[in-house]
């Protein structure tokens, strides 16, 4: 049984698209790196305490941020360490930033996803509130920050040929509905952007499934 | 499946659920009722602390996910856990809809999901789909991409 799963799932037989968000969403697939190897994220957590406790994980969109810093988060909890998440979709939800921070006790660490949202003085705020209380940041975002970088997130087709390898239930249909070619293609179509690679990828199996197969 | 847990109580083998439905082509009409038997493999019983049986449906799909939870049930007495694992079986109505649903950009699916909890932590989890109606799928947007 694997450690780092947590859970783990089994069914009779797979049904469905392998590029649908349940099974390519952060926490499905552990983190891996610009060359398609797992992350060791206990060894980040150990230089995240080197850096103080607070840091930012940075990579442009797609590439593999929030499903590190979930991964984090979850090492973080098995550890006994509190790890509260916060998602910023606009700038007002600074306030949420502030009452989690609030409400987390000291040595905690609060995760905030897209922290690229928050204006400069709403996260000037939330350091000092932050820190006030003992409350470590780890955030994701798409440049350098005011915190140190814990790590930068870099794809390659490597990586996402790596992604589609653990994907369930191609395995069964033996690489003949997604190919290597379509994962290059995807990789290019999309700048590196992996999440949209995978949903491309998603529309071409949905495609290639629904129509007498054709030899590819 | 052989013996899979050590002395200390640590499964080391995953254990497999086979899941008996009572229509072998698992579709359903809404609103009857659905039998399932099931038996765990793999491990010894007594490895088992919990085991929750659950009925749900989910969407698939690109993008934002949801799910409803029909019907669940969590066994941890040992009394009704010698009942429930490693055999077992329930019964549950079905309810109207969610319909199940092949779509393109989004499915709808039911399934029935037993979850085993183990010491230390540990749990497995073990899903079977089945349809809820008989809808058609969609027939997807040929060639679009090629």
């Amino acid at each position: 049984m694997n450690a780092n799963a947590g859970v783990m799932a089994a069914a009779d037989m797979f049904v469905g698209n392998p590029f649908s968000t349940r099974h390519t969403r952060p926490g499905a697939i552990p983190p891996l790196d610009s060359a398609g190897r797992p992350v060791d994220v206990a060894a980040l957590c150990a230089q995240l305490a080197f850096k103080g406790g607070s840091a930012a994980i940075v990579g442009a969109h797609g590439s593999g941020k929030t499903t590190l810093l979930e991964a984090l988060a979850r090492e973080f909890e098995r550890a006994g360490i509190p790890a509260g998440r916060v998602r910023l979709r606009a700038r007002r939800d600074a306030v949420q930033v502030l009452r989690a921070i609030l409400c987390s006790p000291a040595g905690a660490v609060l995760c905030v996803d897209s922290w690229e949202r928050m204006v400069p003085v709403a996260a000037g705020l939330v350091r000092l509130v932050a820190r006030a209380v003992g409350c470590n940041l780890l955030v994701t975002t798409h440049r350098p920050t005011a915190l140190p970088t814990l790590v930068v997130c870099a794809t390659t087709p490597r990586l996402l040929a790596a992604i589609v390898d653990r994907l369930p239930g191609l395995e069964q249909r033996g690489g003949e509905v997604i190919a290597d070619v379509d994962i290059e293609a995807a990789f290019r179509n999309h700048a590196g952007n992996i999440r949209e690679s995978l949903y491309e990828l998603y529309d071409r199996f949905e495609d290639r499934t629904r129509r007498p197969p054709v030899r590819l | 499946m052989s013996g899979s847990v050590a002395g200390n109580g640590v499964v080391k083998v995953a254990p497999r659920v086979a899941m008996q439905f009572d229509q072998a082509d698992r579709v359903y009409e809404p609103r009857r009722e659905l039998g399932i038997r099931y038996h765990v493999e793999g491990i010894e019983p007594e490895v088992v602390r919990a085991i929750e049986r659950s009925m749900l449906w989910y969407t698939e799909g690109k993008g934002e996910e949801d799910l409803g939870v029909h019907f669940f049930e969590r066994i941890e007495d040992a009394a009704k856990l010698a009942q429930a694992s490693p055999t077992g079986s329930f019964m549950v109505a079905l309810p109207s809809s969610p319909l199940s649903y092949e779509g393109v950009v989004v499915k709808v699916r039911w399934c029935v999901r037993v979850r085993l909890f183990f010491g230390g932590g540990r749990d497995f989890v073990s899903e079977h789909v089945f349809d809820l109606g008989s809808v058609p799928p969609a027939r997807g947007p040929l060639g679009r991409l090629e």
